[in-house]
């Protein structure tokens, strides 16, 4: 009798408690193919923000692997958007990001992302916040820093042959052509391509007097270890793929004098506050050292988190929340452009030739002028 | 551009060629003892290389010959590997329709390539080197020990392999086997054994090469389709199942695309080897060599 009466009590309980429905987060990223590294630092930046910010919502990210093809991709996306999410951490790689953006759009759910190239925020379908600085931010500071920091005239640019590759030379071409340091060598360099002699080679009969990179990972550290092999001494300033402690830890550190590198931030070179906070947790959680990607990923996340907060449930308020707000981010504080561009900051990296650590240089605020 | 430029452009062909050498005639080796292509071989490159990065820490870095002494170790462990991966991958559905065995292939890669990025992690990672130390200067060529060390090492290895297969009652056994199984198995040779042991000695060539390539390169979960294309377009300019037309193709793929890329471009090189491909196979099929092998798959 009485195990009938709490049996009764418990299903009455059950049914007028309140029970907070959990939500998925999709996150979609490449943690496998030539951009996995940068890819699983996106996915743990999302991951470490929903598991730090998300309890009390009830938030959960489930995490699908794109690869690198826009097919990968579309497939996730649209698998995603069967559990109706109102929005999706979506892939940092431009073409993929091409292929779901009028998927994305068509569905009506936002997607964030940090994505460097260009166009996705240029094609005119405003479901897209992208939290990492585009080339129009990050080439500027490059750029400049290149002509005012290290006095180039003569700079040579080798470039990736991808999406992200191509978006970055066609700013840095202009820019420096505009800041009256035209480009006086350049090649694009596949992303299979190990020997890089015979690109420095033709590079140097160009006689330039800066190395301009704006390169993947891996090619990166190739370019820099060979040049510095056949003692090619030239101050060489890279994209952010240099920033990555991965990158830095294929190489000497004597390797490493004389670059310096463009990024939205840099969490290790961060030595105090809430940055330093981010990186000792986010080493605890995956045994990795964090980048800017991490941290860009972190902050877009928090500030989905913060719009849910703020009373945005469905995927258009959430869209609305964010084209509308700011948010001060770990890194820097976001905005949008109107198109969804939501960072606008951009620091410079230097290595000292003995730590695989770079110091921060320069750092480059509301380049865009939207804050 | 100037003879010391070319010189060393030269010397870097050749010491990618090499590597790409080795890759090739295991992928020979397989193609000849099982009729089929190995499509898992780059894949199996790249295992090496991370193979040899787990075991670095067993060699003292003191050491002047860090990579060198891996070696052994390395390909021994990687022969192991293979005659495992002849027993999952490639028994069990050898009797099956031919595609069966490439699929089972190409999935034992895929496998190898997320296991890789599961352990190692997605960030590419250099290995040990052969010989420690920077380099000789020849006038105003400078010549890295590693790359004297990789072309080194690949001319033994490659010699070593003829050598096995030509001189010695098991490598002729192993021959026996790839041209004709059913006449060998009459004999009294065992098909089966030979087989497995022409995928340890692939694979264990291929682990070689992935230790050589691994720190000049680097090695990453992902580089396994490179290293498979190339293999498959030496072997085809070589001669299909050839193990010297291999070697050959191979060389020439390093030296061309490194020289045609420092006088046009990495694209234009790329181009002209996929068009001069296409050519070969429409004027000369068999490849630069005679053809040996039963089919092509």
């Amino acid at each position: 009798m009485f195990l009938k009466s709490a049996a009764i009590a418990l299903t009455a309980l059950m049914a007028t408690a309140p029970i907070a429905k959990a939500e998925t987060i999709p996150v979609l990223v490449p943690i496998t193919g030539f951009l996995s590294l940068e890819g699983s630092s996106q996915r743990n930046g999302a991951v470490l923000a929903v598991e730090r910010f998300g309890k009390d919502l009830s938030l959960d990210a489930e995490v699908t692997d794109t690869g690198t093809s826009p097919e990968g991709a579309v497939t996730a996306l649209r698998r995603a958007l069967e559990g109706k999410p109102s929005a999706a951490v979506a892939s940092m790689l431009g073409t993929q990001m091409l292929a779901m953006l009028p998927i994305a759009g068509r569905a009506g759910v936002p997607l964030l992302t940090v994505s460097g190239t260009a166009k996705i925020t240029e094609i005119g379908i405003p479901w897209v916040f992208r939290f990492f600085p585009g080339d129009s931010v990050v080439k500027v500071a490059q750029a400049h820093y290149a002509v005012e920091e290290l006095g180039a005239k003569r700079p040579a640019l080798l470039y990736q042959t991808t999406a992200y590759g191509q978006s970055g030379a066609e700013h840095l071409r202009r820019i420096m052509q505009d800041l009256g340091a035209p480009l006086v060598f350049e090649e694009a360099i596949d992303i299979s391509v190990k020997d890089m002699l015979p690109a420095l080679t033709r590079m140097q009969e160009a006689k330039p007097d800066l190395i301009l990179l704006h390169l993947h990972s891996g090619s990166t550290a190739l370019v820099i270890r060979q040049a510095r092999d056949q003692n090619i001494a030239l101050p060489i300033l890279a994209g952010s793929a240099m920033h990555q402690p991965t990158t830095a830890a294929l190489l000497e550190p004597k390797q490493l004098a004389g670059v310096c590198a463009e990024s939205a931030s840099s969490p290790i070179s961060e030595p105090e506050g809430s940055v330093e906070d981010f990186t000792a947790e986010y080493r605890a959680r995956f045994g990795t050292e964090p980048d800017a990607f991490a941290l860009a990923q972190y902050d877009g996340v928090s500030m989905l988190i913060a719009a849910k907060n703020a009373g945005a449930r469905t995927a258009t308020e959430v869209r609305d929340w964010l084209a509308s707000n700011s948010y001060d981010g770990l890194a820097m504080t976001y905005k949008s452009d109107g198109k969804g561009n939501m960072a606008h900051d951009a620091v410079v990296v230097c290595y000292d030739g003995k730590s695989a650590v770079p110091a921060i240089k320069r750092r480059y605020e509301n380049v865009s002028g939207v804050k | 551009m100037t003879a010391i430029a070319l010189t060393q452009i030269l010397l870097n062909g050749l010491a990618l060629g090499a590597a790409y050498a080795l890759i090739a005639l295991g992928f020979v080796i397989v193609l000849n003892a099982a009729g089929a292509v190995n499509f898992a071989q780059g894949e199996l490159v790249m295992a090496g290389g991370f193979v040899s990065i787990a075991l670095a820490p067993l060699i003292a870095e003191a050491t002047a010959l860090p990579g060198l002494l891996l070696l052994p170790l390395v390909m021994g462990l990687m022969g192991l590997i293979g005659a495992g991966f002849a027993w999952i991958a490639y028994f069990p559905v050898r009797k099956r329709h031919q595609v069966a065995v490439f699929v089972s292939t190409i999935a034992a890669g895929l496998v190898l390539q997320h296991l890789a990025n599961a352990v190692f992690g997605a960030a590419p990672r250099a290995g040990p080197p052969l010989i420690s130390g920077n380099g000789v200067t020849v006038g105003a060529l400078s010549i890295s020990l590693q790359q004297i060390a990789v072309m080194i090492c690949a001319a033994v290895l490659i010699s070593g392999t003829g050598l096995f297969l030509g001189r010695t009652q098991t490598g002729r056994q192993m021959r026996a086997v790839a041209q004709d199984p059913e006449m060998a198995a009459a004999i009294g040779i065992r098909p089966k054994r030979m087989i497995t042991l022409s995928f340890a000695l692939a694979i264990a060539l291929a682990g070689a090469a992935g230790l050589l390539l691994s720190n000049q390169f680097f090695v990453s979960p992902n580089d396994g389709g490179l290293f498979m294309l190339k293999a498959y377009i030496a072997v085809t300019i070589g001669g299909w199942g050839r193990l010297d037309g291999a070697v050959i193709g191979a060389l020439l793929i390093g030296i061309f695309e490194t020289l045609v890329a420092a006088l046009t471009s990495y694209l234009v090189a790329e181009a002209l080897l996929y068009a001069l491909l296409l050519i070969m196979l429409v004027f000369r099929p068999s490849g630069l060599l005679p053809e040996r092998a039963r089919a092509r798959v």
